[in-house]
């Protein structure tokens, strides 16, 4: 396997440097002027109902087709889409105790068959995301909705009783205009939640027509500026303008979703004028930056997505917050960007630059030191390094993983003169052996659902959290979290937060390494591009319908 | 001849049981299920999705269901590509894999037989020589190496054929050819070897000094007797281009069965993994079974009974 992945990157290289000797004369300026834009999706989505999806190639697609009642704007902030305005108490649309919610919908907003987006529409998609029979994977996000839960829950119980939960759900449409949502507890993000694929509008009697195949075009009608017209399994997907978008109609003629899984195919495609976008493979960045011809094409842009080595701090040595923070010093961050071609950013604090909550100043104690690392080892009663007990590094076997595996076994042997075992594992596996806990020191890492730090603290630091794989418990932390999560006022909120990722950092459960950064390459007739920290599977999927080809 | 058929049939029907039973049951041993995620799902949610595609039945009660709807054609629906059939889903790869690994073999026979021919009648001349280090170059690059270098040179450098894709005779071409050249050169190397065999037969040389027409004698007694091993391995040949090759369809962007396969296995996708098994192990099972019964075609010595 192993040899098998030096001659893949051996090939890469060759591929680089044909490429970089041929790309001289094969290279034009200029497109063929037609108004089409063609991007890799790579995969397969595994379904496009908003309802059900979860992975960012679904995003994607999703996003071409459907409108919500909020959208993010390039900055992550929130826009109004089909509400008219975004709800505050001052407009009255949440009401004093931040338990009801009232959007009040355009008037204007059609159905790509001309039909008029009602609320009914809006309520019909947030119950089926709850419906228990579905089983989505972004329901629980719902869950504060009053009765949302119990409804999911009821997976035992007959249809006359999910009936009744669903009507018990507090959602309601008084009127076509009008939507009105109540929950059970303030929750300052709801509003972020709003503006997420799970609860666009869906059609009920599309829907209910045509079953599972309601997504297969021309079935799948959707409220946004694309359409889906064509969709070959594992081959491509091709949009088209939908022609009764009520919005700014879009520019493309056209948009092809290719699904090129191999990354050195992907490439030879671009190069071949069948892709305007693509990415590059991994551990070719550096040539790809010195090569004349590619590098004014790259673009790079800051995703919201940290990396990080999390402890498990049942495990000694790691119960000892003194070691934890010791091995934190003891590696080099800017070594492994340099090995990486020098593509993503230096991590100390975990929460990402470009989400509100990014502390710039945070984590400077357990940066690159190793005389202070010796020193906490030393406090934590290892001066003899031998006595530590064997420690165990997991990880899914990757390539890009396998190379910060190695990275972190050379800086533990070269700053401290530690030597720890290297545990790849099958993907899948690996996961299910994290989620159990039964590891000692993992790779992961995490992207945001939506811009906030409620999406990025309470989940994997609070005590017995879904995803608190660290297994990390602290009283304080857990009370901050209890207040920020419910905290309607934005500034405490955000001060709340703030310490509660101090408390992380200083109690050093993982040790932060770096912030994604996204590499690509992007033909020069492609304008009006927009990235954003939160893009799908394909760059700057968010604002396609503001990209055009220059002639 | 029909009984021996009817029994091997019987057989078939026993093994495709026995990989079933084995092929559901390490999927369920081996570590990791469906569900489990980087971010990993709230518990609530995979409850409900257990319950959504009867996992949370007990094992047996599994299996007996699997069975049940494997004799109504059904193979269940798929996790990875939520909401279609499994059944579907390998019916719309398979006509595509079949062409490809058809072509790929057809091309790989015809090349390899021909060459392999070739050079035995001319030992040691030029022909004999280039039909050498053809199959030994294209048995010694591994097929993934083969399909890049063909990307580069011809759709990067000359830009003649598209890089991937499926849909125009331009998309088969290479990716055929990256299938085929290793059972062409494989093939190419037996014919080479058994044709020098049969040659110093006695009974070519009975056949030659009878009088009969060299051509008479080339393909009657040389040709037809040279061919039972190429034969041997044409079987599992054909089976296995037919099952289609991951790589090659990864790389060529190609919509069909082989890369269903191992996106099934690593998404834990416990109806696409079962469909694909079985339809390989029958695939092969069959396979076998003509070879066999060639046999007979070929080798009139050979009977069954």
């Amino acid at each position: 396997m192993r040899r098998k992945s030096i001659i893949l990157s051996l090939l890469a290289i060759l591929m680089t440097a044909s490429l970089v000797l041929t790309s001289a004369c094969t290279q034009g300026t200029k497109g063929t002027g037609e108004q089409i834009l063609r991007v890799n999706l790579a995969g397969e989505p595994a379904q496009i109902d908003p309802n059900q999806a979860s992975w960012a190639a679904e995003k994607s697609v999703i996003t071409q087709v459907f409108v919500g009642l909020l959208g993010f704007n390039q900055d992550l902030s929130l826009r109004a889409d089909v509400a008219t305005v975004i709800p505050t108490i001052a407009n009255e649309g949440i009401s004093a105790d931040g338990l009801t919610y009232t959007f009040t919908l355009r008037t204007n907003v059609t159905w790509s068959d001309d039909k008029k987006v009602t609320a009914s529409d809006f309520v019909y998609s947030i119950k089926r995301e709850l419906n228990p029979d579905l089983a989505c994977a972004y329901a629980s996000f719902y869950f504060d909705i009053v009765g949302a839960e119990a409804y999911f829950s009821a997976t035992d119980k007959t249809d006359a009783e999910k009936t009744a939960l669903e009507n018990a759900v507090g959602v309601s449409a008084p009127d076509d205009e009008t939507l009105q949502i109540k929950l059970n507890d303030p929750l300052p993000t709801f509003l972020d939640l709003m503006a997420l694929w799970p609860v666009y509008p869906l059609r009920e009697d599309i829907i209910t027509q045509y079953g599972d195949s309601w997504t297969d075009p021309p079935n799948y009608i959707g409220d946004g500026p694309y359409l889906l017209t064509e969709w070959v399994h594992l081959d491509h997907m091709t949009f088209k303008p939908n022609p009764n978008y009520w919005g700014t109609k879009p520019n493309l003629a056209e948009i092809d979703f290719k699904m090129i899984a191999d990354a050195n195919a992907a490439l030879a495609a671009y190069y071949n004028g069948e892709l305007d976008i693509s990415g590059v493979p991994v551990g070719t960045e550096k040539a790809t930056m010195t090569n004349a011809v590619l590098s004014p094409e790259i673009l790079r842009y800051n995703d919201l997505t940290t990396f990080a080595f999390q402890f498990n701090v049942t495990k000694p040595p790691f119960d000892n917050k003194l070691v934890r923070q010791a091995l934190s010093c003891a590696v080099d961050r800017q070594t492994l960007i340099d090995i990486r071609g020098g593509v993503g950013k230096v991590a100390l604090s975990w929460i990402p630059p470009g989400m509100p909550g990014y502390d710039a100043t945070l984590g400077a104690e357990y940066a690159f030191n190793v005389t202070k690392a010796k020193e906490l080892l030393d406090q934590a009663g290892y001066s003899d390094v031998s006595q530590l007990p064997e420690i165990k590094f997991s990880y899914s076997d990757t390539a890009g993983n396998r190379t910060i595996a190695q990275f972190l076994q050379a800086q533990m042997q070269q700053n401290l003169g530690i030597n720890i075992t290297l545990d790849p594992q099958e993907s899948k596996s690996f996961q299910q052996y994290i989620n159990a806990g039964k590891h000692m020191w993992a790779w992961f890492g995490w992207g945001a659902d939506y811009p906030d730090p409620d999406n990025w603290l309470p989940q994997l630091f609070g005590t017995g959290a879904g995803n608190n794989h660290t297994l990390y418990s602290n009283p304080t932390f857990d009370a901050l979290a209890a207040v920020a999560l419910k905290e309607l006022d934005n500034t405490t909120r955000l001060q709340d937060w703030a310490d509660a990722q101090k408390l992380v950092m200083d109690d050093a459960p993982i040790v932060t390494m770096f912030y994604r950064e996204r590499f690509l390459l992007v033909k020069p007739w492609v304008k009006g591009l927009k990235t954003t920290g939160m893009d799908g599977q394909v760059a700057g999927d968010m604002f396609y319908n503001e990209v055009y080809i220059a002639k | 001849m029909t009984r021996y058929v009817i029994r091997r049939i019987l057989w078939l029907l026993l093994v495709l049981l026995v990989v079933s039973f084995i092929t559901f049951s390490l999927m369920h041993l081996v570590p990791g299920g469906p569900w489990d995620r980087e971010k990993q799902l709230a518990p609530q949610v995979v409850e409900a999705l257990n319950r959504k595609y009867g996992l949370d039945k007990p094992f047996f009660v599994q299996y007996g269901n699997f069975l049940i709807g494997l004799l109504h054609g059904d193979l269940g629906i798929s996790y990875s590509f939520q909401n279609r059939s499994v059944t579907q889903i390998l019916m719309q790869g398979l006509p595509i894999t079949a062409t490809l690994g058809i072509t790929a073999f057809i091309a790989a026979i015809l090349i390899g037989i021909s060459l392999g021919m070739a050079a035995a009648l001319k030992q040691n001349s030029w022909i004999d020589y280039v039909s050498v280090m053809f199959s030994t170059i294209f048995a010694s690059i591994p097929g993934f190496v083969l399909a890049i270098l063909l990307m580069v040179v011809f759709s990067v450098l000359l830009h003649w054929l598209p890089t991937g894709g499926w849909g125009s005779v331009s998309q088969i071409i290479m990716p055929a050819f990256a299938l085929g050249a290793l059972p062409a050169a494989f093939i190419a190397r037996i014919t080479r070897a058994s044709t020098l065999e049969v040659m110093r037969q006695d009974y070519v040389r009975t056949a030659r000094s009878k009088g009969l027409l060299e051509r008479v004698v080339l393909i009657r007694h040389i040709l037809r007797n040279s061919l039972i091993p190429v034969v041997t391995i044409a079987g599992p040949e054909f089976a296995n281009l037919v099952t289609g090759s991951v790589i090659v369809e990864t790389i060529f962007s190609i919509p069909g069965i082989g890369r269903l396969f191992v996106q099934g296995i690593f998404a834990r996708d416990y109806g696409l993994i079962m469909g694909s098994v079985l339809f390989y192990a029958f695939v092969i099972a069959i396979a076998n079974m003509v070879v066999d019964i060639l046999y007979g075609v070929i080798d009139p010595r050979i009977v069954y009974n």
